[in-house]
């Protein structure tokens, strides 16, 4: 399970790092 | 290799999400530049299309309506059914489930993940942490949609000498609701359609179908 785990947080790291910089981006009004 | 195997379904969605991501960038800045040389305004480069507004309202407004669409799935079929889908639990089975079922509390084996064996709050919180992460992911998208939408909007407000919009505003313009209720429609077409059409259709070897002699309306467990 350790392969799925690394999926799982890559996945996860991944939604974070977007959803982060769509708010940054929109908050600056970029 | 076994790995890869194992894992080669999220593995394969992953690479295809990557791929499709980098070309919606792509062909996104060309129709960006596209607009702005009709509008006399700057060409930019992909480096600031892919960090701005434009870019993530197009992103934001498909994940968000991904997100309700499974939150929705996942939730609704714990009490609603479709006899004869492979989507749906057997009618009979609508409901919570108790704890022997759900393997949940006393009833956990000895190798059930620590929130099952434990129970109390911690336990209740992951019974239902997958709908709780997706309805997460599908409320900071729709936030995040509103906000760069905002942005992607104004900047074309400002090309017609128009005043921008506030946020509160543009929660109530039409643009930030035909943006959001376009991609739900589809998705819940989709979902319904997949849920109904299971019933009488067949993929022979995928876990969505039932099996392809299975009876149309044996509702699979």
């Amino acid at each position: 399970m350790t392969s799925a785990k690394v999926i799982f947080a890559c996945y996860a790291c991944f939604i974070v790092l977007v959803l982060a910089a769509a708010f940054v981006i929109g908050v600056a009004a970029r | 290799m076994k790995a890869l195997k194992d894992n080669s379904l999220s593995l394969v969605f992953g690479l295809l999400l990557l791929v499709t991501l980098i070309a919606q960038a792509l062909v996104g800045l060309a129709d960006y530049n596209e607009q702005a040389l009709i509008a006399g305004l700057a060409q930019i480069d992909l480096g600031r299309y892919v960090t701005s507004s434009s870019f993530m309202v197009d992103v934001a407004e498909n994940w968000q309506s991904e997100y309700l669409q499974f939150t929705l799935y996942i939730l609704l079929t714990v009490w609603l059914v479709q006899r004869g889908s492979s989507e749906s639990k057997p009618p009979e089975d609508a409901g919570l489930g108790d704890d022997e079922q759900e393997r949940y509390g006393e009833f956990a084996q000895p190798n059930s993940p620590a929130p099952a064996r434990a129970g109390g709050w911690w336990g209740g919180m992951y019974s239902f942490s997958l709908t709780l992460v997706m309805a997460l992911i599908f409320l900071l998208s729709w936030a995040a949609q509103a906000i760069t939408g905002r942005v992607a909007f104004n900047e074309e407000r400002f090309r017609d000498l128009l005043d921008p919009f506030t946020l509160g505003e543009y929660l109530q313009h039409p643009d930030f609701w035909n943006r959001t209720l376009q991609n739900w429609q589809s998705e819940l077409l989709a979902v319904g359609s997949m849920v109904i059409f299971a019933v009488f259709l067949r993929q022979r070897g995928s876990p969505e179908s039932k099996e392809v002699g299975a009876p149309d309306d044996e509702t699979p467990r």
